[in-house]
């Protein structure tokens, strides 16, 4: 156990090496710069800029710069806020973005892994067919389509929630229903699935030759295998909608993380891409490996070595 | 300041802001989509009965567009328009940041709400010598810091000159050039900074003296960029001195609360000298960059003013009939670039063909639904006593002439021509159209090349294109702002034009003291320009805002400039008759 958590994170070094190098090549080869505006910035300003941000060396240098201080978790100044590190920057958007992706990803399961079981037991029947055909409109439904919908009816018209901002708790509201509708949907949808399988199984039959109620059948002995296939999802699905709630995070003005992202490279802010995208990668790396984790202990099949 | 780069925080014309770039614009105000036709279908049945609904929006017989329910107290709520980027107002540059430092800090003058005129601020007198080339500026007795060191003339000394040192990189040193051995010294051919026409005699007099007579410097001296800075705690933090915990302000306001991307709060700063006349309690102004989010929330009654450009821009020809809604001149135009380094582009009866073969009046009239004015100038209009040239009108028979005369009759051999813009629904729409004039007038073949705001700002200045969307914002109101950037080297020129008669003509109007002899020397050069074509009008900005009816004290500005200072809510505003002049669109 111990030494596949190593391994694992020992793993992770080259990944993020390659990625620290192509979002360095790819900024570095897209046009412009950082210090570039629609009015000219004086010559001799910009020549100071370049040269305090140490972006008038040789490329390999400051290449090699930025890899020594990523190790060290230093990205250095935003060029846009320098007064601001980008780690604050991260630190204080990634507060709000979890929490609207926290929200929304627990919402997702406490509505999708029961309306999938219960699909899944009553296959074929009508509360099957409902719920899956809504599950289908749920997916296909892309949320900045529901998130002015939503807008409209309750923030424009009703005047019972907040149209945007991220103040109290009837802020969150709009913008957690709008962010998990589509992986509330896709979570039913795979619950049903695993389900579906495990019900086959002998060790189901079994638990129920020996007269065990159906209740604890589902609950005790199938749910633990058949959510396997959302556990798997959860990892890239948590990375996904806690960093990448972008969209939801422009609509409802909400000062998450994901926007830095593409604001950094609209902006060619060489050090504030460069530190969302490792920030995120290594977050996407750590929950893969808490899913094997978890893999693991929900299936003891399942061997981690 | 404000300048076309305030068009890229995600305003009207050309967001090139990151909203623009990355997510589908989701508009909550009007978009069918036709999966979810039901559900709004049915929550218009439920408001019909919902009871809660707020006011009708219709008060003394005036329709308004926004929910009518006033703040509590004297708190005043707006849209910022982004995160402002630099703090500092000796080197920010950008509508947010300078709504930040009127805030925060204050100049020897303030801009007045109306005119923009320079009223006095930190200076309560000033006199200018009968040449034009000294100004002498009296500070009022017992001026403060917010953190109660007192302010000299020496910190207007020291903020002015570091603006100036080239260390600073402040985006608008140039904007102070014609101070006396001002331009020298930022560029390091003049190393003693006593040599610059700046001085501090005693403690409440700052003298200028500039380098030749220049028109237009009081109203300078209302910009933030010669705001003072406390030098104090520009030492004690360095660049981190702007921070919240650290930055201290001369202004009407203390800044009290920020959340990075979600507010920034105000509150009346104790120390400041007329704090008898600042009546808000609290000011919250959010860093909205998405046009549609902040509509929403203005409609919603979440913010008491959408300021100009924040208004999605296919709305404003709805906007009309609402008395929240204001509009007004703004001192900016929008015209085509060309590129005259670049065959067949550098002939000048080309330029001139293409000029005329754009129909502005349908641009302005049908595609942009009169909510732009259609112009054939380079400078805008507004700028008392300066009357401009005779503009472009629109003559394809005479552009079908030039173009014959160039050697490309019914636009035989003419090669495919590009045009060059930053990533907009507008720009695109507006371009297509042209794209359509040439086709139609001129017979000619042009391409659409669209690129994402960073490439773009690079082939523009790097005079790769073929003709590109390009937009100006005065910073002062004077022509000269728009003509400078015709001249040879100019930064923003970016069009390869140079000719010497233009810029002897700028030069000596420069120095030009009478004023009508001044504006006849501009408004031959504009001539000039408009003839030899390297930019192509299309239109003159408006200013698109919207104002609850109980904020008083905001006025359109040619400048969209608005100092808060004297802003109040009436909350007996149903009684008020609207003021004159607040309220007339």
């Amino acid at each position: 156990m111990t030494t596949f958590v190593l391994r694992r994170v020992l793993l992770m070094v080259p990944t993020l090496l390659v990625i620290a190098t192509l979002t360095f090549v790819l900024m570095r080869l897209a046009p412009g710069g950082p210090f570039m505006s629609e009015k000219d910035i004086p010559a001799k300003a910009k020549q100071e800029l370049l040269s305090r941000y140490g972006l008038d060396r040789p490329l390999h240098v400051q290449y090699l710069a930025f890899l020594a201080n990523a190790v060290k978790l230093e990205f250095g100044p935003s060029y846009k806020y320098p007064d601001r590190q980008v780690k604050e920057i991260i630190a204080q958007g990634f507060v709000v973005s979890a929490e609207l992706g926290g929200w929304a990803l627990l919402l997702a399961l406490l509505v999708g892994v029961p309306v999938g079981t219960l699909a899944a037991i009553r296959q074929n029947r009508a509360l099957d067919h409902v719920s899956m055909t809504l599950a289908l409109a749920g997916v296909s439904v892309p949320s900045f389509v529901l998130a002015p919908v939503l807008v409209i009816g309750f923030s424009l018209t009703l005047l019972v929630l907040p149209a945007a901002l991220w103040t109290g708790p009837e802020s969150r509201v709009l913008p957690v229903l709008a962010l998990c509708v589509s992986y509330v949907a896709y979570i039913a949808r795979l619950t049903r699935a695993g389900m579906l399988e495990v019900l086959r199984q002998d060790y189901i039959r079994t638990a129920r030759a020996k007269g065990l109620a159906e209740r604890v059948v589902v609950a005790k002995h199938a749910l633990k295998l058949g959510i396997l296939p959302v556990v798997s999802y959860l990892g890239p699905a948590a990375a996904r909608i806690i960093m990448g709630s972008i969209v939801i995070e422009q609509i409802f003005a909400i000062p998450g993380l994901g926007r830095y992202l593409v604001v950094g490279a609209v902006n060619r802010d060489y050090t504030l891409v460069m530190g969302v995208v490792l920030f995120y990668a290594s977050f996407l790396l750590l929950l893969n490996l808490l899913v094997d984790l978890a893999y693991g202990w929900l299936d003891p099949r399942v061997e981690l070595a | 300041m404000a300048r076309a780069r305030s068009f890229c925080m995600g305003r009207v014309l050309s967001p090139a802001r990151p909203d623009a770039g990355c997510a589908p614009r989701a508009s909550a105000i009007v978009r069918p989509v036709r999966l979810l036709l039901l559900l709004p279908l049915l929550l218009a049945a439920a408001v019909s009965c919902a009871p809660g609904i707020a006011d009708a929006p219709v008060v003394n017989g005036r329709r308004y567009f926004g929910s009518l329910n006033p703040p509590r107290g004297q708190l005043f709520r707006f849209n910022l328009g982004a995160e402002p980027e630099l703090r500092d107002p000796g080197v920010m540059s950008g509508q947010p940041d300078g709504r930040f430092a009127r805030m925060v800090f204050e100049g020897l003058t303030v801009s007045d709400p109306r005119t923009l005129e320079p009223r006095p601020g930190q200076a309560y007198r000033w006199e200018r010598s009968a040449d034009g080339l000294v100004y002498t500026f009296h500070l009022r007795p017992g001026l403060r810091w917010a953190d109660g060191t007192p302010i000299s003339s020496r910190d207007f000394l020291w903020s002015w000159l570091r603006v100036l040192s080239p260390v600073t990189a402040s985006r608008n040193a140039s904007l102070l050039f014609s101070i006396r051995g001002a331009e020298d010294f930022h560029r390091g051919r003049l190393a003693d900074s006593t040599q610059v026409g700046l001085a501090a005699p005693d403690d409440s007099t700052f003298v200028v003296t500039l380098g030749h007579p220049t028109a237009y410097f009081l109203t300078l001296t209302t910009f933030y960029t010669c705001m003072p800075v406390p030098r104090l705690v520009v030492e004690r933090h360095g660049i981190r001195w702007t921070r919240r915990e650290n930055l201290v302000g001369n202004g009407p306001f203390r800044w009290s609360y920020w959340r990075q991307g979600d507010r920034y709060e105000f509150e009346p700063s104790e120390s400041y000298w007329d704090r008898a006349s600042v009546k808000l309690e609290r000011v919250v102004a959010y860093p909205l960059d998405d046009l549609n989010t902040s509509t929403n929330l203005y409609k919603s009654g979440a913010i008491d003013w959408n300021p100009s450009g924040y208004i999605p821009s296919q709305y404003l020809a709805y906007m009309k009939p609402y008395a929240d809604y204001r509009t007004g001149r703004y001192q900016g135009t929008y015209f085509y670039g060309v590129n005259t380094t670049r065959p067949p582009l550098d002939d000048v009866r080309v330029r001139r063909a293409l000029n005329l073969a754009i129909d502005r009046e349908a641009i302005a009239h049908d595609l942009l639904k009169g909510s732009r004015d259609p112009w054939g100038r380079i400078t805008p209009s507004g700028y008392p006593g300066y009357l401009g040239p005779t503009p472009v009108s629109y003559d394809p028979e005479r552009a079908r002439r030039y173009l014959a005369q160039a050697g490309y009759p019914g636009g035989r051999g003419f090669r495919k021509i590009s045009i060059l813009f930053n990533t907009s629904e507008d720009h695109r729409r507006i371009a297509e159209a042209i794209q359509a004039m040439w086709k139609r007038e001129l017979a000619i073949d042009v391409e659409l090349s669209n690129q994402e705001w960073g490439s773009y700002l690079q082939a523009t200045t790097s005079l790769n294109y073929d003709v590109a969307r390009r937009a100006w914002i005065g910073d002062y109101l004077d022509p000269n702002t728009f003509l400078q950037l015709l001249t040879t080297g100019d930064g923003n020129n970016r069009s390869g034009w140079s000719n010497a008669r233009y810029d002897a003509l700028i030069r000596r109007a420069a120095e030009t003291l009478d004023a009508s002899r001044r504006f006849a020397m501009l408004a031959e050069a504009e001539s000039l320009a408009l003839d030899q074509a390297p930019y192509l009008p299309v239109y003159h900005y408006s200013t698109t805002e919207l104002v609850k009816p109980w904020v008083r004290g905001i006025h359109q500005t040619a400048l969209d400039i608005h100092p808060l200072t004297r802003v109040w809510i009436d909350h007996d505003w149903r009684q008020h008759e609207p003021i004159a002049g607040e309220a007339a669109r």
